[in-house]
């Protein structure tokens, strides 16, 4: 009974949630955004001037009708990937987003293995 | 004068480690149980002679002898006293002799406390120890030397960068210190214990104090450096995922798995060559962050020293290091073949090791990445807080809930894992998550699953603190102030409030619930700085809450720089954070104000959590 209604209430959870769909966020996207005068800055965080204009395009942008992908690639392919804080999944990154998974999933498989062999036979 | 006086002290100090290597070497032979009194009192000779070696350059700051070239860049007369004491260590040479000095009195601390240890493992840590010492001391006086003579001396000098002329960042670099550079003890240590083969228990039990100290500290460090990111650096935030904190956390993750394997081999004597690579790594990851800090390799916002001849020399040391480490593991690894159960503490342990290794290799390759794409295919790429963030917050998820169960699993076999217990204790972090999306704002499904975990997390370690029976209070209060910390952490990111508009003076706006007033401008002169100090009343209109809040843009005189100071007004809710600029060529400023809630609880979330390793470290003491 208890786990019924635990379940009820974890799908209760997850479709509210899903209800309440994303809009699109300027200060989300400023924060995606390096500052390219600044030193390790994004342009959310930066006062100088290069931010301030780079708001003023994204703010164009999004009028435009513009997605956050196309935003995105506009600017990157105007100033380099080296804007972008969150790198493209491409070719190039395909190792920099997927490592990171293969060494968890090879983890597990590591004390999978550890354990078997090490377990004792009953 | 000093700057003779400091190097003869240097030279001294290499002396003394060559005379450290050479005894302790001699005295491996001899059949006595005890070590000789020769080495005691060379080790106490060399720790006071490196700390009047720090003192002499301190004075040098003090009295501001501009003829040492790290003094004139560094510092100028009209500094106030504190900040010239601070600026010893606030420059690349002056942090490397800190760096000797933690190294050194480390050695000294660990031979006179290890005292029931075998006397061969005592002495070869203290040689390795001092090999580590000789390297650093080499480094400091062929190529950073602070006591480097400037002549004729200049009259004046060129002054700390003022972003660096603050309390935080002043105890921020000596904690971080006897965090990662004390971790050389036990990359020493592991080094002879595989040498001597003193591979059992206690072993464990000799390093565990250090890596705690360590562990404590370096959390210590990194929650100061955040404070001080966070006030100083005018973005509201206080971690940018930025290399050089990356850099402090790397060494961070390796300590944390190495505590927790440690338990393993205190109890069970298994996991030892895994102990022993996460001693090893531990330190060869410091001496990487420092390479990569200090070499100017990356591009991050503390720039504060960086010169290729620097990196290249400590490159050198770091492969001759990891060389070394490999060649005698290989050499002397034994395949064990103690039993492990799968479902025992031991597992739950593995498994925390197993997160720690994914924590630190995503945030390695992160910080790698930029630099094998540019030298590959001549692509900068930036990877940043959007990467981490969600590569890595999934997984916490996971291991959120691993770290409650973990701990009450019993060695060797469990019996169970108490399914009512948990399913109930899901249960009610459930009907909280949805208590406080119902009434406040509903957010993401992963900011959904991060909040419930955490409380998942919170609850069950409260659950062990109403236990009766015996447990490990440390150990609790590190779990829970974690929980804690990730919960904080995920409400501040989802219920924080940004606004950025311009105002003048006499303006009033009212955007959403907030209601901003530009009062005045006053103008101050400081000792060292002018000031244009904003008065801006902030009208929060749902809660009827007003404050007045004094944002500063600041014009420092020596190095002249302009700086904005964030006005923070805190409570157990929220802070208040407002920065004001300047914009060209017209009257309007630019204001950013953040709501920030439960902001407080983060710091003390994370200085509950070195607490933790603290306390644990007193218990240990207590019971060997």
């Amino acid at each position: 009974m208890k786990i019924k209604i635990l379940y009820l209430i974890l799908f209760f959870n997850i479709s509210i949630c899903a209800s309440s769909n994303e809009i699109l966020n300027e200060s989300q996207i400023h924060k995606n955004l390096r500052c390219l005068v600044c030193q390790g800055q994004s342009i959310s965080d930066s006062n100088s001037e290069f931010a301030q204009t780079l708001k003023m395009v994204v703010k164009d942008l999004i009028k435009q009708g513009k997605t956050e992908d196309e935003i995105y690639n506009f600017l990157s392919d105007k100033y380099g990937d080296w804007i972008l804080y969150k790198p493209k999944f491409n070719y190039e990154n395909f190792l920099l987003w997927s490592f990171p998974y293969l060494v968890l999933v090879f983890g597990g498989f590591i004390i999978v293995f550890l354990i078997r062999k090490r377990q004792k036979k009953t | 004068m000093l700057s003779n006086t400091g190097n003869f002290l240097l030279s001294l100090n290499v002396l003394l480690s060559t005379l450290i290597i050479y005894y302790s070497y001699n005295d491996l032979k001899t059949a006595e149980n005890l070590i000789s009194k020769k080495v005691f009192k060379i080790s106490i000779l060399q720790s006071t002679s490196i700390l009047i070696c720090f003192f002499t350059l301190v004075s040098a700051f003090l009295v501001s002898d501009f003829s040492l070239i790290t003094v004139y860049q560094n510092s100028h007369t009209l500094k106030p006293i504190f900040y010239k004491i601070s600026g010893t260590w606030g420059n690349h040479e002056g942090s490397l002799l800190l760096w000797v000095i933690i190294l050194t009195l480390f050695s000294f601390l660990f031979l006179i406390y290890n005292k029931k240890h075998p006397k061969n493992y005592r002495l070869y840590t203290l040689i390795i120890q001092n090999f580590l010492i000789l390297g650093f001391l080499f480094f400091i006086l062929f190529n950073s030397n602070p006591f480097s003579f400037v002549s004729p001396p200049p009259n004046e000098g060129l002054g700390l960068n003022p972003i660096l002329q603050d309390p935080a960042l002043a105890i921020h670099p000596p904690l971080l210190y006897v965090g990662f550079v004390g971790s050389s003890i036990y990359f020493s240590a592991a080094i002879a214990s595989m040498i001597t083969n003193y591979s059992d228990k206690s072993f464990a039990s000799s390093i565990k104090s250090w890596v705690l100290i360590s562990w404590s500290f370096q959390t210590l460090g990194i929650l100061v450096g955040s404070i001080w990111a966070y006030y100083e650096l005018g973005w509201g935030g206080f971690w940018f995922w930025d290399p050089v904190e990356n850099a402090s956390l790397l060494p961070w993750f390796a300590m944390t798995a190495l505590l927790h394997s440690l338990l393993v081999l205190e109890r069970r004597n298994v996991l030892y060559f895994w102990s022993i690579i996460l001693c090893l790594l531990t330190f060869v990851l410091s001496v990487t962050g420092t390479f990569l800090v200090r070499s100017g390799i990356l591009n991050s916002v503390h720039t504060f020293a960086n010169d290729p001849t620097r990196g290249i020399y400590i490159l050198v040391f770091l492969s001759l290091m990891i060389l070394a480490s490999v060649y005698i593991l290989f050499s002397k690894y034994k395949p064990a073949s103690t039993e492990i159960n799968s479902n025992s503490k031991e597992t739950f342990v593995l498994v925390n090791n197993w997160f720690m290794m994914f924590y630190l290799i995503t945030v390695l390759l992160g910080t790698l990445y930029p630099i094998f794409t540019d030298a590959i295919s001549n692509n900068k790429i930036s990877v940043g807080p959007p990467f981490y963030n969600s590569v890595i917050i999934p997984v916490v998820v996971i291991f959120l809930f691993f770290m409650a169960i973990g701990p009450n699993a019993k060695w060797v076999k469990n019996k169970f894992i108490d399914l009512k217990i948990y399913s109930l204790i899901i249960l009610a972090a459930v009907l909280l998550n949805f208590i406080i999306f119902f009434f406040l704002k509903s957010y993401s499904i992963l900011s959904n699953l991060i909040v419930i975990s955490s409380l998942f997390l919170i609850l069950s370690s409260i659950l062990d603190l109403l236990k009766k029976e015996s447990f490990n209070f440390p150990r609790v209060i590190s779990h829970l102030s974690f929980g804690f910390l990730i919960l904080f952490i995920g409400l501040n990111h989802n219920f924080s409030i940004e606004k950025d508009f311009n105002l003048k003076i006499g303006e009033t706006k009212k955007i959403d619930n907030f209601k901003f007033h530009l009062k005045d401008l006053k103008l101050v002169q400081d000792t060292n700085f002018k000031a244009v100090i904003g008065q801006l009343k902030v009208n929060d209109l749902l809660t009827k809450e007003e404050r007045v809040l004094k944002p500063e843009i600041r014009i420092y005189d020596n190095p002249r720089t302009l700086t904005y100071e964030a006005s923070i007004q805190t409570n157990f809710l929220r802070d208040y954070y407002l920065t004001m600029s300047n914009i060209d060529r017209s009257d309007y400023y630019n204001i950013k104000f953040q709501k920030k809630p439960l902001m407080i609880w983060i710091w003390i979330s994370v200085a509950m959590l070195s607490l933790g390793g603290f306390l644990s470290l007193l218990r240990h003491a207590k019971y060997n």
